[in-house]
């Protein structure tokens, strides 16, 4: 296996990841990367921010004419929009392999199939009430789980998208692949943020090639 | 589908024992940033659960002040697709 750092502790890590995984998410193992080491890498990064950067500017070509105010906050609906974009290009950057990701998918096309919907029927339809396609899994194996650690597990599958009723050890594994690919969403869009920054206040200060600490 | 096949893989009866909720919490609590949980061998798994429910919570807080931070950045500044081949190139 092809792991990007050299430490030992990693290495070991690595492989403990690999035995788990077979019992716990069941992957078809093909992925060269243990998780959520896949979340470090560099690549997917840039594929990441590649997608998160197409993504904000549909949401900009969008709705330029949405702002009636003359307010000069941005207005919380497009905060929504770039939040759920960046959300969903996270997801897709996922490949499908967790159950989270094709969660924050699956919601995101039932949103656009309801609202056509109701726009072809001129009616206000609003299906998002809860019609999630794999409630049907037995929520079983709690096994000798006290009642804390229950409640806890439950505020956890609140959490994390699409992960309501799953069973313990799958929800712990969602959680860890989530948390590593929130971090690396939050350090995509930082980054991000600090360039937008930077190319604007560049070009609202007239200079051409004048700002760039080498 | 395939969460179903690995189910039945992982034990027979479908009973998850002590052990491998305190393995997969270990594994959880490796993940967890240093300043939430000192690694040290006596904390309850309750806990690691506690820390890892709030440290999604400030990521998604973080999240949510990006957005916030990106959407006001776009609405003040156009941008052509030089510009964002330029931009896409920076990130690199």
């Amino acid at each position: 296996m092809a792991s990007t750092s050299g430490s030992a502790a990693v290495e070991e890590r690595g492989r403990s990841e690999r035995k788990r995984k077979r019992g716990a998410t069941g992957e078809h193992g093909e992925g060269t990367e243990a998780e959520p080491y896949k979340w470090r890498t560099r690549r997917v990064h840039e594929i990441y921010s590649s997608k998160l950067l197409d993504a904000i500017r549909l949401v900009r070509s969008g709705s330029p004419s949405a702002s009636s105010s003359s307010a000069a906050a941005a207005s919380p609906p497009r905060s929504r929009a770039v939040r759920e974009a960046a959300d969903r290009a996270l997801a897709v950057s996922a490949r499908g392999r967790t159950r989270w990701s094709r969660a924050i998918l699956a919601s995101h096309r039932r949103r656009i199939q309801a609202a056509r919907r109701a726009r072809l029927r001129d009616r206000t339809s609003s299906s998002l009430s809860s019609r999630r396609p794999f409630s049907s899994s037995a929520s079983s194996g709690k096994g000798s789980k006290t009642p804390a650690l229950a409640r806890k597990a439950k505020v956890l599958g609140r959490l994390v998208p699409g992960c309501r009723k799953l069973p313990f050890p799958a929800l712990l594994a969602e959680a860890s692949d989530y948390i590593a690919a929130l971090e690396m969403q939050v350090r995509a869009m930082t980054a991000l943020a600090e360039v937008l920054s930077t190319v604007s206040a560049s070009s609202s200060g007239g200079g051409s090639g004048s700002s760039s600490p080498a | 589908m395939s969460s179903r096949r690995s189910r039945s893989r992982q034990s027979g009866s479908s009973r998850i024992t002590d052990e491998q909720i305190s393995d997969l919490v270990s594994k959880l609590q490796d993940l967890l940033p240093e300043a939430r949980l000192r690694s040290n061998d006596r904390v309850p798994s309750s806990r690691v659960l506690q820390e890892t429910c709030n440290y999604i919570r400030s990521l998604h807080r973080e999240v949510d002040d990006l957005s916030e931070r990106l959407s006001e950045l776009l609405a003040s500044s156009d941008m052509s697709s030089a510009q964002a081949a330029i931009i896409r190139s920076l990130l690199m």
